[in-house]
């Protein structure tokens, strides 16, 4: 099945209900175990979350926007993540050590656990970051 | 996030229903940090949670790292499939008291 979805939100905390609201209506069009359904929906969540907090760290109240584009094509899933926040470095994007048990820093983490390749791009003009999570479907 | 506190004796029973996200985080360790300052047990009951994501799980770590600190300690109690299964991923299903 070939699909592509995409939805812009508010950037803060309030929003992530919807990106989550927004990503189980798309799986749902998908022929996936629910298992993984909210695997995924929890990897999403979380990259949204990573521009909240930190691409728009020290932010308080900002009408930017994000997008969120989530496409299937040949059973590659493929997720697009557009803000206008500080440009991310992808060399300070590091999970902390897992045995170093303290609150934070998990959410990367998350994320590379559950996706199959988590890239930074650097092909957009109308947005600063762009992120790409994929992941092979027919494994699953 | 919806909540409701039984006390008894010098156990604090919190019961905790809805979603929790880095949006309702601030309101949760408003919840529980008090009832373990105030060096209560605090059992979160965790069957009524359907989603946790790693906010929540920082919540967890925080609130059983001050228990220790504090001699007392938090319990996880009917924890749902879906927390778990985040629990685990975070890889500290021995390191939480899980029951």
């Amino acid at each position: 099945m070939n699909l592509t979805e995409s939805k812009v939100f508010l950037v803060n905390s309030g929003s992530l209900k919807d990106v989550r609201i927004f990503s189980r209506d798309v799986f749902e069009k998908i022929n996936l175990n629910n298992e993984l359904k909210e695997e995924l929906v929890l990897a999403i969540a979380e990259a949204a979350q990573n521009i909240v907090k930190h691409a728009y760290a020290g932010v308080e109240d900002t009408n930017d926007k994000m997008q969120i584009k989530i496409s299937v094509n040949n059973e590659k899933l493929e997720i697009g993540f557009f803000d206008k926040g500080k440009p991310v470095e992808e060399n300070n994007i590091q999970h902390r050590n897992i045995d170093d048990v303290k609150p934070g820093g998990l959410g990367t983490f998350f994320i590379k656990q559950i996706m199959d390749e988590v890239v930074f791009k650097k092909d957009q003009k109308k947005w600063v970051n762009h992120l790409v999570l994929t992941k092979n479907l027919s494994n699953n | 996030m919806a909540y409701n506190v039984k006390e008894e004796g010098n156990i604090a029973i919190v019961y905790l229903d809805g979603e929790i996200d880095m949006d309702v985080t601030e309101k949760a360790k408003e919840l529980i940090m008090p009832l373990i300052e105030a060096k209560k047990e605090v059992h979160l009951n965790l069957k009524d949670v359907q989603y946790m994501d790693s906010s929540g799980i920082s919540v967890l770590i925080e609130s059983h790292q001050k228990a220790m600190e504090l001699g007392t300690k938090v319990i996880l109690k009917e924890i749902s499939k879906s927390v778990l299964k985040v629990i685990m991923m975070a890889k500290l299903e021995q390191i939480l008291n899980l029951e």
